[in-house]
């Protein structure tokens, strides 16, 4: 497999995951929004910290405001992870793929594509928001379901899978993160009803709220939180769920080798050793954010390697 | 009977409107005059051509949904991003008797071998050029030369891999050479697409007349890249080389490098390591031994051509001096192709192989003789003018058509720079009756249209020849120019056996 294509495969995928996730950031803050008893003056500015762009926000926008950052998040061409531009670029890199993946996902993606090209602000007001965004959501459940049902299991899906599951983990710990430390600065919110109602935000986020209660009931305890979205080897969200997939994905592309075995232990192994044995109450007594930059730079260091060993032209 | 087939017909007669069908003077390719079926024809005639209006629209409109959901588009350059467009298909197929395929099949073989060796010696020892055959400095002075294929010796001597030669039929039924491709030609794709769409509209048709296959070009294109390959490789790699998703012809590198199960790679993926060509892939670098490339020579080797090329890759034709890699079609093609040389190809074919051609050129002048130059300039508007380096149609002027200030032009550009252009009297192309939507009442009629045909020659270790080729199609009426850019479409070639 080319290098190229390769290169193309794991960006389409994260591409598509990057634009899924603001999709659901968006729809869930905003459920959060109409939830909560209104007080911040800037009730938006949480998402733009979520997703470490308050700055480049703060270059081009004036005031964080319910159409400032929307437009930002979503049409903003201007912005290189606004849902359109992800789209965008997901679409670009497909299309270098044309004659290796299914026409199926060609025709998907070229569709959302075209439908992205027409978007335009004022489809929120005639949709309303959550229409426009649970719409969305779908459209990338069934590039999903087309890359599951249509795509050999060849060494190129394993690219679109690093790039997919690569992109989610930085998301999920990048969500923990913030929601722990930014989110609720006064100490006395901790354990109230609006801290509560975060921390089912951020569950919601990663469509792990039902998956929670099923596992822990209806009382949302922080550390059973982080243990779900971090620790959990079974839910396909969570960050062990994840780095486990990474690893077995990593391990097939050195057995497709056939210059002869790489012996080299995956490149996952030390995410996958620290997201083994501790349970949630443990890190967070350690400090939850230094272990969540612990896991952020292990995912850098994790892409660097596969940029390294298969995707680097030069 | 399968779902498409096409019940036939209960009367044997034309059902053309032979008052309106009026060729006005010009080869009919399926009807001799009088309407009479010519040889092979009249199964056609009886099932397809007999068919009542709406049943043929019907075809073309199948035809066109398949095309568009096979994805078999050409790029419109300057369009919208990711505008493509269907090659407008018509459903009567152009039949060719197996009597006369024979004879087109002997001339195409031995234009390929000639020009093989004409290439050969032209880079080589110079033997055509010292005895005066063709003249030094019109090959020395053509743009198309290159230094860097001087004293190459590929192996077998095949310079030219893939050749698509065009051939039109003039007023006397005989077919004529209009122009050589031995660079990079393309159109293979539409052939073979079309039959499987033909087949699927009229499969009892098509095993009615004995349509001789063309689904083996692609296995036939990989046999002969494979007996290109340097001497020393048992199973060679091969791969296809594209500029990439923006070339026009892009659906054709997809097409073929899947149907030969070939690798299809950009100048980006390619390195070259000490004289050697290599892919990059993800688990490092594999060799290429026979690259079949659809870029032009300019863009192959930075080094040795554009220096601002990213579509090639660096160190490439050091890598095929070394003999390393071979490549298809070799550099330097285009020296045989030029326009100029097409005038002395019948010499250049009873030169090298000492045989008569069997397929006449259409005659053709060279401006850089005064003389000549003086009887072409009187009458210009009775010529085709072309430009002696360019292919694909660029900068052609056909004087009839030409407005008097192109003509006017026309007559300044040869004057300032004769050697650049050729002349060739306006060749009064054969019509084939062709679906168009202006019959009476706007209902679908027959109207002739002008064709050409473009078969593809195929040479590795032997010669091999796709049965039939491209027949392109004149859609707007009077129209000499059968470019898809400018109105032309295709049609099935039935080649019978």
């Amino acid at each position: 497999m080319l290098r190229r294509i390769a290169h193309h495969l794991f960006w389409t995928a994260r591409h598509l995951e990057r634009a899924e996730w603001r999709a659901r950031l968006v729809d869930v803050h905003y459920h959060l929004l109409v939830e909560s008893p209104p007080r911040a003056t800037e009730p938006w500015t949480p998402l733009l910290a979520i997703t470490g762009e308050a700055d480049a926000f703060a270059e081009r926008y004036i005031a964080a405001d319910e159409r400032s950052v929307l437009d930002f998040f979503t049409f903003d061409e201007a912005n290189p992870s606004s849902i359109r531009s992800c789209i965008y670029a997901a679409r670009e890199n497909a299309r270098a793929l044309r004659h290796r993946i299914s026409s199926e996902l060609w025709l998907e993606l070229n569709t959302l594509h075209l439908d992205a090209h027409g978007w335009s602000p004022a489809m929120l007001e005639q949709d309303g928001v959550f229409g426009f965004f649970a719409d969305l959501r779908d459209r990338f459940y069934r590039i999903a379901g087309i890359v599951d049902g249509t795509l050999p299991r060849d060494l190129g899906y394993e690219f679109l899978t690093i790039g997919e599951l690569l992109e989610r983990n930085e998301n999920v710990a990048r969500l923990l993160d913030v929601k722990y430390h930014y989110l609720l600065p006064r100490p006395e919110d901790v354990g109230g009803p609006i801290d509560l109602l975060q921390w089912a935000a951020v569950l919601r986020s990663a469509s792990a709220l039902e998956a929670y209660r099923r596992a822990y009931g209806n009382a949302i305890a922080v550390d059973r939180v982080v243990e779900l979205l971090l620790f959990d080897p079974t839910f396909p969200r969570s960050a062990r769920f994840c780095v486990d997939q990474l690893g077995a994905a990593l391990r097939r592309i050195a057995a497709w080798n056939a210059a002869g075995p790489v012996s080299r232990a995956p490149a996952t192994d030390p995410l996958t050793a620290m997201l083994t044995i501790p349970a949630g109450s443990d890190v967070i007594r350690h400090g939850l954010h230094d272990f969540l930059l612990a896991v952020q730079d292990e995912c850098a260091r994790i892409e660097t390697a596969v940029f390294d060993d298969y995707l680097r032209f030069e | 009977m399968g779902p498409w087939a096409i019940p036939r017909s209960s009367n044997d007669q034309v059902m053309l409107d032979s008052a309106a069908y009026e060729t006005n003077g010009y080869y009919d390719e399926m009807f001799a005059p009088g309407l009479v079926p010519r040889p092979g024809c009249t199964r056609v005639i009886a099932d397809l051509v007999n068919l009542p209006g709406a049943r043929l629209t019907e075809l073309r409109t199948r035809a066109d949904r398949m095309f568009l959901r096979m994805g078999v588009t050409f790029n419109v350059y300057g369009g919208e991003a990711g505008a493509e467009r269907v090659f407008p298909f018509d459903p009567i197929p152009r039949v060719i008797d197996a009597e006369t395929w024979v004879h087109i099949e002997a001339g195409l073989v031995q234009r390929i071998r000639a020009l093989n060796a004409f290439l050969t010696d032209v880079y080589g020892a110079g033997e055509i050029l010292r005895d005066g055959i063709v003249p030094r400095d019109l090959i020395a002075g053509s743009p198309q030369f290159r230094h860097a294929a001087v004293g190459l010796r590929p192996p077998g001597g095949v310079f030219i891999t893939v050749a698509g030669i065009d051939l039109v039929r003039g007023g006397d039924g005989r077919f004529y050479v209009l122009e050589d491709n031995v660079r990079t030609p393309s159109g293979v794709s539409y052939v073979i697409e079309n039959r499987v769409v033909m087949t699927r509209l009229v499969p009892d048709l098509i095993r009615g007349c004995a349509v001789r296959s063309v689904e083996n070009y692609p296995a036939d294109l990989l046999a002969s890249l494979r007996e290109i390959a340097p001497g020393n490789t048992s199973r060679p790699r091969i791969a296809l080389l594209t500029p990439g998703p923006h070339n026009s012809a892009f659906f054709e590198h997809v097409f073929l490098s899947q149907q030969m199960g070939v690798e299809l790679v950009e100048g980006q993926d390619l390195v070259c390591v000490d004289h050697a060509l290599y892919m990059r892939t993800v688990h490092g670098l594999e060799r290429i031994d026979v690259l079949y490339r659809r870029i032009d020579d300019d863009f192959l080797d930075p080094v040795v051509f554009r220096p601002d090329s990213l579509l090639g890759v660096a160190g490439l034709m050091a890598a095929v001096r070394a003999g390393s890699v071979a490549i298809a079609n070799m550099v330097g093609t285009g020296i045989a192709d030029d326009k100029a040389v097409f005038a002395y190809t019948p010499a250049i074919i009873r030169y090298y192989l000492g045989e008569e051609p069997i397929l006449p050129i259409v005659e053709t002048h060279l401006l850089r003789d005064p003389d000549v130059r003086r009887m072409v300039l009187r009458d210009l508007d009775r010529y085709v003018v072309k430009p002696t380096g360019a292919s694909g149609g660029y900068g052609v002027v056909i004087g009839p058509k030409a407005t008097y200030r192109e003509l006017a032009e026309t007559r300044e550009h040869i004057e300032r720079d004769p050697r650049a252009f050729i002349a060739q009297p306006v060749v009064s192309l054969s019509v084939h009756p062709t679906l168009v939507g202006g019959g009476t009442h706007g209902a679908p009629a027959f109207a002739p249209r002008h064709v050409d045909l473009r078969p593809f020659v195929l040479f590795g270790a032997t010669p091999r020849v796709l049965p039939g080729g491209l027949t392109r199609v004149a859609l707007r009426e009077g129209s000499l120019i059968v470019n898809s850019s400018q109105g032309g479409g295709s049609k099935d070639t039935w080649v019978l056996a």
